[in-house]
């Protein structure tokens, strides 16, 4: 069987995610004897045209070259997946969606020449084209990277189950931060990341994105129990997927 | 006679997108030499404000994801500034920790996988891994890799993005027996990074790179007590030499002819270079014994103003990381926990961190409420672009006799050199290469 082509495609984003492919030292060059990484700009000087098996995008869409680059990638992968939060759910970048100001204004106040910015309201992929996977978190999660190439070279379905980060943090024994007043998205957040900031006494910030079935505006009225204002709790949910229907429902509950 | 063009539409190995575009014209002389990032704007800026004082370096660290405790820790500093909070001695040896194995993880990933391969002509690392003489070397340097991003999970919970350091400490520390066993893998780790500055040194002793020097001021911190990484006032080859918070002050911006993008100057002079070069150049002194060691062995002498030898600093610093890590974990002892206490309070704060490829400022002001009310962000590869393109200017002249494709893999190079963080950069920077004649 030929080895499945691979490309990396970068939008408005930190890098990080592919820098995660990087990281993976000890298994990094027995994945790459499974695959044929045909586009890689980040970590390659040869690069290839499509067609690719599968075209692996991060970041965020904000501007129309990227949306038009989008759609050629669209074309040219078989399977195409979303990687990390920008590209899952518009990210960080999303937070000028909802931050109050016009484009025009948030331009200004970074730069003094505003004739080429071209800059549109940012969203994840699947805003605009039809996305065959996700790979969630901020950075995306090494451990489902390898297990969503494993699955694709079997033919099956990576099993990413999006229940909330609570589960995680049962497992692990883990005193609930909600319980002692620290506000934490995990309730409503979608699991995968072996609940690492809870874990270590900070709560969770909703880099994940929701979780299946969450009921983000009970949340958002347990924050406000808490001591949290209107403003704190619109913050917490337009962060890293206030683009997402779930999580606009915790930000507009109060 | 037409012009000679060198044009590069996105550079590899570097992060972030970017371009080159070079005109050369029929006498040989530099009628554009231009870096641009492709970059798309993502406005931190400006949807910092109205963000909480405590989710600014939360967020701020998302700026680049190769030096993101850089952005971190200087938003951290530049927030406590502003609200007066003292951080511990544990808290502050934790955060060099945790800032030294990021240099380790960044400068390990750019000597052997982003510059490495153009020096030995390979296209990729991966490509390197091919050839049965320098698997070993590439499993090396990946082991290496590992052990730095292992450093950053023990210290912070993640390789990336940190989950624990936040405003006045950390929410969690890591334990003695994890620290020791880091520790071990530190000391057996030595003997590669002194393999690393000899390989370093070797590669750029090779023609032309020797011939490559270009004086120019290089501005790092510089700290009397210890090697800058956290701390130190902002000081150059040139004679700067004031408190970092001042940066604003001296490091300016203007517009150059013909360009509509901002150039870094040092207020009153010209263009300036920042990275491990430029470090090394105003802290020679204050590297570990072994790190001066192994420079004097491989015919290293500071200040260089050859930029080829960022990668013998970057081996140099590689070194002096570890030997500075090991010690931080015989000081650290056993971390106790101790909760982050403050009081919010209104102020302003700017501080400076030596990110892996240069300075990195933050800074701005916090209202009575924790409320972020502006934020400036000036990154290290927004300083170096101006300068780059002088090195363009300078350089390519020396360079005609060789063929388009050497001639734009140099050009490549000078901009490697830098090892760019082009998400950091979108204030500025693009390479086309263009002669006539």
């Amino acid at each position: 069987m030929a080895k499945p082509t691979v490309a990396f495609f970068k939008f408005s984003s930190c890098a990080g995610c592919q820098l995660s492919v990087l990281n993976l030292e000890p298994v990094l060059l027995d994945l790459v004897g499974t695959i044929d990484i045909r586009y890689f700009v980040m970590a390659k000087r040869e690069n290839f045209e499509g067609p690719y098996t599968i075209g692996f995008v991060e970041g965020a869409v904000t501007s129309p070259k990227e949306l038009l680059e989008l759609k050629k990638i669209r074309e040219e992968c078989s399977i195409l997946v979303a990687m990390g939060s920008c590209a899952c759910h518009g990210g960080l970048p999303s937070i000028k969606n909802y931050c109050g100001m016009t484009q025009k204004e948030m331009e200004e106040k970074v730069y003094t020449e505003l004739w080429d910015l071209n800059s549109i309201p940012a969203y994840g992929i699947d805003y605009y084209v039809k996305v065959d996977a996700y790979l969630r978190g901020c950075p995306m999660d090494k451990g489902e990277f390898v297990e969503l190439v494993k699955s694709a070279l079997k033919g099956v379905n990576p099993l990413f189950r999006n229940h909330s980060i609570c589960n995680e943090c049962k497992l692990k024994e883990n005193n609930c931060l909600l319980l002692q007043g620290i506000p934490c998205m995990g309730p409503v957040t979608a699991a995968g990341c072996g609940a690492q900031c809870p874990s270590r006494g900070r709560g969770c910030e909703g880099c994940r994105g929701p979780a299946s079935d969450c009921n983000a505006a009970s949340l958002a009225r347990t924050f406000a129990d808490i001591g949290l204002s209107k403003d704190d709790v619109v913050r917490k949910f337009r962060k890293y997927a206030g683009n997402t229907p779930e999580f606009s429902k915790g930000a507009e509950a109060l | 006679m037409s012009d000679r063009r060198v044009f590069v539409d996105y550079i590899a190995r570097t992060e972030g997108d970017g371009a080159i575009d070079i005109i050369i014209g029929p006498n040989g002389e530099i009628k554009k030499a231009r870096w641009e990032v492709w970059e798309p704007p993502r406005f931190f800026e400006s949807f910092m404000i109205g963000r909480k004082y405590d989710e600014v370096p939360e967020i701020v660290q998302r700026i680049c994801g190769i030096c993101p405790h850089a952005h971190h820790l200087a938003a951290v500093k530049a927030v406590e500034r502003a609200m007066g909070v003292k951080v511990s001695r544990q808290t502050n040896l934790l955060r060099e920790l945790l800032h030294y194995g990021d240099w380790i993880q960044s400068h390990t990933l750019h000597v052997y996988c982003l510059a490495a391969p153009d020096y030995l002509g390979y296209e990729s690392v991966l490509a390197m891994a091919g050839d049965a003489d320098l698997l070993p070397i590439v499993k090396q340097a990946l082991a290496l890799k590992r052990l730095a991003n292992d450093m950053s999970v023990v210290i912070q919970g993640n390789e990336i993005q940190n989950r624990t350091s936040v405003v006045g400490g950390f929410t969690s520390v890591p334990s003695a027996s994890d620290l020791k066993k880091l520790q071990e893998q530190l000391k057996e780790a030595k003997e590669f990074a002194f393999g690393t500055a000899k390989l370093a040194a070797q590669l750029a002793s090779q023609s032309p790179y020797p011939d490559l020097v270009r004086k120019c001021e290089h501005v790092a911190l510089h700290n009397e007590e210890k090697y800058p990484i956290n701390e130190g006032r902002l000081v150059s080859t040139e004679g700067l030499d004031v408190p970092d918070w001042e940066y604003p002050q001296w490091i300016l911006e203007k517009h150059v002819p013909g360009c509509n993008c901002l150039h870094a100057v040092i207020k009153g002079r010209d263009s300036l270079m920042v990275g491990p070069l430029a470090r090394v150049n105003n802290n020679f002194d204050q590297l570990s014994a072994d790190a001066k060691a192994v420079a004097k062995e491989v015919g290293f002498s500071a200040p260089s103003f050859n930029p080829f030898h960022s990668i013998i600093a970057r081996a140099l610093e590689t070194l002096h990381a570890i030997d500075t890590s090991i010690a931080l974990i015989d000081e650290l002892g056993e971390p106790k926990y101790e909760e982050p206490k403050y009081e919010i309070k209104a102020g302003e704060g700017y501080a400076i961190t030596e990110a892996a490829r240069g300075i990195c400022c933050h800074g701005g002001k916090i209202d009575k409420d924790g409320v972020c009310k502006a934020w400036d962000i000036v990154a290290p590869t927004s300083r170096n672009v101006y300068n780059l393109e002088k090195d363009f200017e300078y350089f390519v002249p020396k360079l005609l006799n060789l063929s388009d494709e050497e001639l734009t893999l140099k050009c490549e190079m000078m901009i490697r050199n830098y090892d760019p963080c082009q998400s950091c950069a979108t204030h500025s920077i693009k390479v086309n290469l263009r002669r006539e004649g």
